[in-house]
Formats: C-alpha cells, structure tokens, sequence
C-alpha cells in the first residue's frame, strides 16, 4: 500500500497557480526529495500536505484515508523547518517533550521518549541548554527529535539546511539517513540544492512552475532528463557544484 | 473552531475601539455642528490664545530639541563615565506631571520665588518665556528618547568610509549625517510639538495672562460648560497632533528591523568629553534642582529659611485628603497597566503574528491613539459617556487612561512578538499544540521583558497625567495629580510640592522594581547559560 498519495492538487493565488493539477504517490519509508528553483510551488506543496494550507482542489489520501482536510496534527505527519522554530525559553528536554505533556501522556512516559528521541539525534549531552547555547546544526537536530517523538509516519522539510554552512549541512545529511534508517520513517524533503537531493534521495521530484517535470530515481533522472528543464537546472547545475564541492573537499 | 474562536477576540477588539475611541471622538465631532464655528476661530481671543500657542510651543520646541540632540550626543558619542547616571537624571522629568514643572518655576522665579529673591530679579516668570521654560522641562526627556535611539541606531560604516576617503567633515555632516537623520528628527519635531501644544498644566500654573488654546479649552469647559466652544478648540488641536501621527507613520519602519548598526569606534578627546560633563553636569542640576526644592518645602519647617526636618506640611496635606487620592491613582494605575497589557497584547498578538486585512485595520486603530491629544480625549468621553454608568466613576478614568497612553505599549510589544520565529504557531498546530498553549508557554514567556516595559509605562503615566482625566474626575475619584492645582490655588504650596514628592516616589518605586525584576529575569537566564556551559 502506498503511504501518501497526491491527486491533481491544484492551488491559486488569485489568478496564479501556485501548483497546478500535481499528482504523486509516496512510498512507505521512502526518501523522497522535491527539487526546484525558488518559487516553483514546493513550499506551497508541503505546506498542503501538511494541512497548513488548503488546496484550491484535489485530494489527499493517507493509507487510503481521505486526509484533504484533516487538522494539521492528525495527519501522521510533521514538519521541519529552516529556521528551526524551536521554543526558545525551553530546553531541549523540554522542547521534545512539550507536545507529548500536552497530549496527556503521563510524565514519565514522555520523558522517556523524549530522551529517547533525543538520543536518536546525539544530543545527549545537551538535553538541559537553551536553543541559544546550540549551534545551527543542532538546533535542527532538536527540531527533529521534537518531531519524532510524536511518530510520524512521514517528516516533511523544508529546506532544513539552507541556514547551515556547508561542512554542517554534510554531517547533518548522513546523520538524517542514518536517523531514518533507525525510525523507519517516510521523509520528503524539500530543496533547491541539486548536489542535495542527488546525495540523499531514493527518488526525486523535479518541479518548475507549479508542475512536476520529472518523478524519478536520480539514476534514471541523469540518464535521461525528461525535457530541457531538467537539463539545464538539474544536471548542468549538478555536474558544476560537484566540482567545487571536489575542491572544497581537497582544500 | 479555533478559527471562529481568534475572530471572536477580533470583533471584542474591534467593539472595544469602537465605543472607546471611534465614538466618543465622533459624538466631539457631532458637537460641532451646534457649534458656530466661524464666530469662535474668528473671535479675536482665539486668534490671540492660537497665536500665544505657536509662538510658545514653536520656540519650546525648537529649543528642546536642541537640547535633547545635545544630550543625546553627549550620550551616545563620547567616553565619559556615569552615563548610566546622567541618563536616569535626565529621564527623571517624565516621573512627575507637567504642572509639577510649572510650579517649580513659581516656587524658584515667582514673585516672591527663592530666586528672585536670591538675586533680586524683577523680570516675571509669568507669561511667554514661563510657558518656554516649564515646556522645555516637561518635553526634554520625551525628545531626549527619541533622539538617543536615533543616534544609537546610526550606522558609522558610512562615516568610515568617508573617513577613509578623505572627505572633510563638514561634508560628512551634509551628506551622511543630514540625510540620515532628517526624516526620524522631522517625526521627533511635531511629535514634541505635539506635545507641548497640547499640554495645559504648565500655561496654567505660570501662563498668568498669558493664553493659550489648551487653557481656553479647559476653561471653556470647566469653567463655563461651553461644550460646543471646547469642541471647537479641540479639533484644532487635533490637527498638529494628526499631522505629527501621519508623519511618523510614514516614516516608521523605512529600516528593517532586525539591522544591526556597527557601533562608533570613539577616539579619545579629552575637549569633548570635558564640554559633555560640563553639559551634561549643568542639565542635571537644572532638571534636580526644582525637585530638591519640592521636597525642601515639603519636609522642612520653612524652606529654605528654616530647614529643620518636620512632617507638619505632611499630615497637613494627608488630612486635605492626599491619602484617598493617592489611593484613587494608584488604583487607577494598576488598573490602566494590567488592562492596556492584556488589550496591547491582544491587539498585537493580531498585528503582528496573524495578519490579514483586519489586522492591518486593528494596527491602525492601535496607534491612533498618538493622534488624539488628551484634553481631546477627556472632552470626547465627557460627551460620550455622560449618561452612561461610568460616569463619575474610576472606571472611565481607566478606560481614558488605557486608550491615552497605548500606542507606545502597543508598539513595544508588536515590534516584540514581529521578532520571534514566524512558524511556532504552524509548529503548534502540527504538533497538536493549541495556539493557546503556545501564546502562554512559548510567546508571553519570551515576551516578559517587554511586558514589564509596558506596565511600567502605563502605570508612570496614569500617575502623572492630568490632561484627559482633567474633564472626567469628581471629588471622589479625582487622582493625586490633580490635587497640584487645587492646592495651587489654594496657595498651599507646600501641600502641592508634597504631591509631587509623592507622585515621584510611587513611581520611582515602580520604575525599581520594574528594574530589580528585569535584572532577576536576565540574571536567572544568564546563570543559567554559564552554569550549562561550564557543565
């Protein structure tokens, strides 16, 4: 069974479509990256999954459920985003477990999974300072662990690492798979970095101009680009940031 | 439900400004028709308190703000010690009500003033220059506030590299400087015009035959229950105080908020900071010395003649009454500063975390505020309110008080929560977090330094002003600051000196432990961060 499945999301802004007719499934466990340049309609697209925003039309179906208009937090899925969107005045204990307090789970249950969750992402040793005290890379590992421990079937990002200097954003890449590798969880990941998605993804999904260009693994994209978009934006641009990620790393 | 619930809180705001702000300065307006406008602007005392005004308030405001721009510079662009001093002393001013200045002139320069006898002066204080000076006093540390955070938020990057360019320094000051400060020092102008313009409590303590359109208001309507005349009046001194509110809201946020300027780098000049002590030493006796004298004339025998300590003045003036006044305003107080907290809050929970057309609306009405002068305010809920159960009550004095002073709460607090992260509400509603959970858990807790800042500012206020609640007290529910002219009046100068000793004190004790809590706040962080760190 497919875990996620998109049909024809359309939305409009006025007159302009912010996504048109955009159809896709995603599988359980799966990695799947949306690549496009900015403006392209992929944050729009995550944030109607998601439930922050409707769709002007289309469905959502989530184990074959009908999730178009759930509420965001009953949806099985949660969100991270760039700017991290910690809760400031707590620690990271308590940012992780906050959610799990509210939902009436008893205190020491969600202590424990809260460490749990914070374990999975190695801040172990952090789990009493203040998002203030950690540094970028970290306080994104935070907001996953907060997102985790609610279970999600799927994580959506959103572009999580563009606020992150390069040598992070290579840790928090291999850490993120490894994090998935352990949890199980589908995650969709949002991004205008070709080099990005190419590295992490088991498929990926190019869009531009509110529609998909191209759905596929990056094998298959490189191979054969389905039209000159795809060309130009993906692998021109794939094949030049490669080489000066080459000398980065010689440097 | 959630949704049905915030547009609930909405349209109690939108209610809210609407009885409180929208119709009463409406029903002002409607009283103009009844009015013979031609006959009242063309009367030839008019044209003269007008005239009296300009001239008064012109003058004052220009020679404030030289001053303020002085100290401000002083301030922010040289090396000398104690600022944290000389700023408190300049800030001092704004604990005490404006009439308190003019009588400070009358007890220093009066006829039978401590100075004028002193150096045998014979020029009277009353009339033109009384007004200038006691104007000055009052409006100094409001223009000093908002100069320093012009100055602060200079950026030196173009200085520098002028500097480096070789540009001289008068053309530095025509091409970087001028531009720089042109607009906000435009703002800083008609808002301390504004503000002198519209005071009465010092043209009433030492204007003596001097009028002036704020005294002609207040006696058109305390004295002759001229409703219509004062309506008249009023509306003309909307129109500098409306002028000022569509200036500033121009020129408001033309830089984003989150630049950060590059501070000065201050080279050493022993000339400059030497000229600042000595400006800034020469301000603060200035600003002290009538303080000092009120608290002289309160507490001893007869000041200065006979400066043995006594508390005769003091239980003479509790038994007029001092001790239920000082009740009514501190009630008063309290009551302004938790009720425009929780209303500023609100409305900028709105502004500046939902958005929408509605909330661009809510802002607007928000700040509007800033184009009402109180004696406007004051006249305007007389004829509102007259037959509704708040009249004659302390409940009016607290909702005048609350729409008075609430822009700048407001502001403080939208510019607060515009900072914090864009998406912990989507975060929240992600999580199954409610809104709620977040405004308490995650917003008010980052948002507690402000908070203190508005209650403060809220409460200061209410304890000083006499403009709007000036038409709207009766004997019972009169605040402590307007007990100043009463014994004014009464030539009880020492009992009117004590009011304003107490007056300053109850705000000085706000003002610290609004301060001590600031301090617990940020030390309980900062212990915090190095305990962890060291860990």
């Amino acid at each position: 069974m497919d875990s996620l499945k998109v049909i024809d999301i359309s939305k409009k802004f006025g007159e302009k479509y912010a996504l048109n007719k955009v159809s896709f499934e995603v599988k359980p466990g799966e990695f799947l990256s949306i690549l496009g340049p900015s403006g392209c309609g992929k944050t729009t697209l995550l944030r109607i999954l998601i439930g922050l925003l409707a769709p002007s039309s289309g469905e959502l179906y989530m184990d074959g459920k009908n999730i178009t208009h759930a509420a965001p937090d009953k949806r099985g899925m949660g969100i991270v985003f760039q700017n991290y969107a910690l809760f400031e005045n707590m620690t990271v204990l308590r940012n992780v477990e906050y959610a799990l307090k509210l939902k009436k789970e008893t205190k020491a249950s969600a202590r424990e999974t809260a460490l749990r969750m914070i374990d999975i992402v190695g801040l172990k040793e952090h789990i009493n300072k203040k998002p203030a005290q950690l540094s970028g890379g970290q306080m994104q590992r935070v907001a996953i662990a907060r997102t985790l421990a609610l279970s999600p079937e799927i994580i959506l990002f959103d572009e999580p690492m563009s606020a992150l200097d390069v040598a992070t954003r290579l840790t928090l890449r291999k850490e993120l798979k490894r994090i998935q590798a352990t949890t199980g969880t589908t995650m969709i990941y949002i991004t205008h970095d070709q080099e990005e998605a190419f590295a992490m993804s088991d498929r990926i999904m190019v869009m531009n101009e509110s529609v998909i260009h191209q759905l596929d693994t990056p094998e298959n994209i490189i191979q054969n680009p389905v039209d000159e978009f795809v060309r130009e934006f993906v692998i021109h641009n794939l094949a030049e940031k490669t080489a000066s990620l080459a000398r980065f790393n010689l440097g | 439900m959630k949704k049905r619930k915030f547009s609930a809180t909405q349209l109690f705001l939108a209610l809210f400004f609407l009885v409180t702000v929208i119709l009463p300065v409406l029903t002002m307006f409607s009283n103009l028709v009844s009015a013979d406008i031609g006959k009242i602007i063309t009367d030839k005392q008019f044209g003269i308190a007008a005239l009296h005004s300009l001239k008064v308030s012109a003058t004052a405001t220009l020679i404030s703000i030289t001053l303020a721009f002085l100290l401000a510079w002083c301030m922010t662009r040289t090396n000398i010690k104690g600022k944290g001093l000389f700023g408190a002393i300049i800030l001092l001013p704004m604990l005490i009500p404006s009439i308190s200045h003019g009588m400070g002139l009358i007890i220093l320069f009066g006829q039978n003033g401590q100075l004028t006898n002193l150096f045998g002066l014979n020029s009277s204080i009353y009339g033109f220059w009384g007004i200038v000076i006691g104007s000055v006093m009052y409006s100094l540390p409001v223009a000093y506030l908002m100069i320093s955070d012009i100055l602060r938020y200079e950026d030196s990057t173009p200085y520098e590299a002028a500097s480096v360019l070789g540009v001289p320094k008068i053309n530095r000051l025509c091409s970087i400087t001028f531009p720089y400060i042109r607009k906000p020092m435009i703002s800083v102008l008609f808002a301390t015009f504004t503000l002198i313009i519209t005071d009465y409590g010092v043209p009433v303590m030492v204007g003596g035959k001097y009028n002036t359109l704020p005294l002609m208001m207040y006696n058109e309507v305390i004295g002759r229950l001229n409703f219509a005349n004062g309506s008249v009046i009023g509306m003309v001194l909307l129109v500098p105080a409306v002028i000022a509110f569509i200036f500033d809201f121009i020129s408001r946020d033309t830089h984003s908020a989150s630049f950060v300027p590059k501070p000065f780098a201050l080279k050493k000049s022993i000339v400059r900071d030497a000229l600042s002590y000595f400006i800034l030493i020469i301000t603060s006796i200035t600003l002290i010395y009538p303080i000092i004298t009120f608290a002289g004339l309160a507490f001893n025998t007869k000041y200065p003649s006979d400066l043995s300590f006594t508390l005769k003045h003091v239980l003479n003036t509790m038994e007029k009454g001092a001790g239920h006044y000082l009740i009514n305003s501190i009630i008063i107080a309290f009551a302004v500063s938790i009720l425009g907290v929780c209303i500023a809050f609100a409305c900028a929970y709105f502004t500046a975390r939902i958005g929408g057309l509605s909330a661009k609306l809510l802002h607007l009405m928000s700040i509007l505020s800033l184009a009402i002068p109180g004696l406007v305010l004051g006249l305007s809920y007389v004829l509102f309110f007259k037959k509704s159960f708040m009249a004659d009550t302390l409940i009016i004095l607290i909702v005048v008080n609350t729409i008075h002073f609430f822009a700048s709460p407001y502001l403080m607090i939208y510019n607060s929560l515009g900072k914090l992260n864009a998406n912990l509400e989507d975060v929240g509603l992600t999580l199954g977090i409610r809104r709620l959970h977040i405004i308490k858990d995650v917003i008010i807790p980052q948002s507690k330094l402000t908070l203190i800042e508005m209650f403060t500012y809220f409460f200061v206020n209410s304890m000083i002003t006499i403009s709007a609640v000036s038409f709207l007290a009766v004997t019972l529910t009169k605040p402590l600051s307007l007990l100043i002219t009463q014994f004014q009046h009464l030539m009880l100068l020492e009992a009117s000196a004590f009011v304003s000793i107490l007056i300053l004190a109850v705000n000085l004790i706000i003002k610290g432990l609004a301060l001590i809590l600031r301090h617990i706040i940020l030390r309980k962080e900062n212990t915090y961060y190095v305990n962890k760190k060291t860990v």
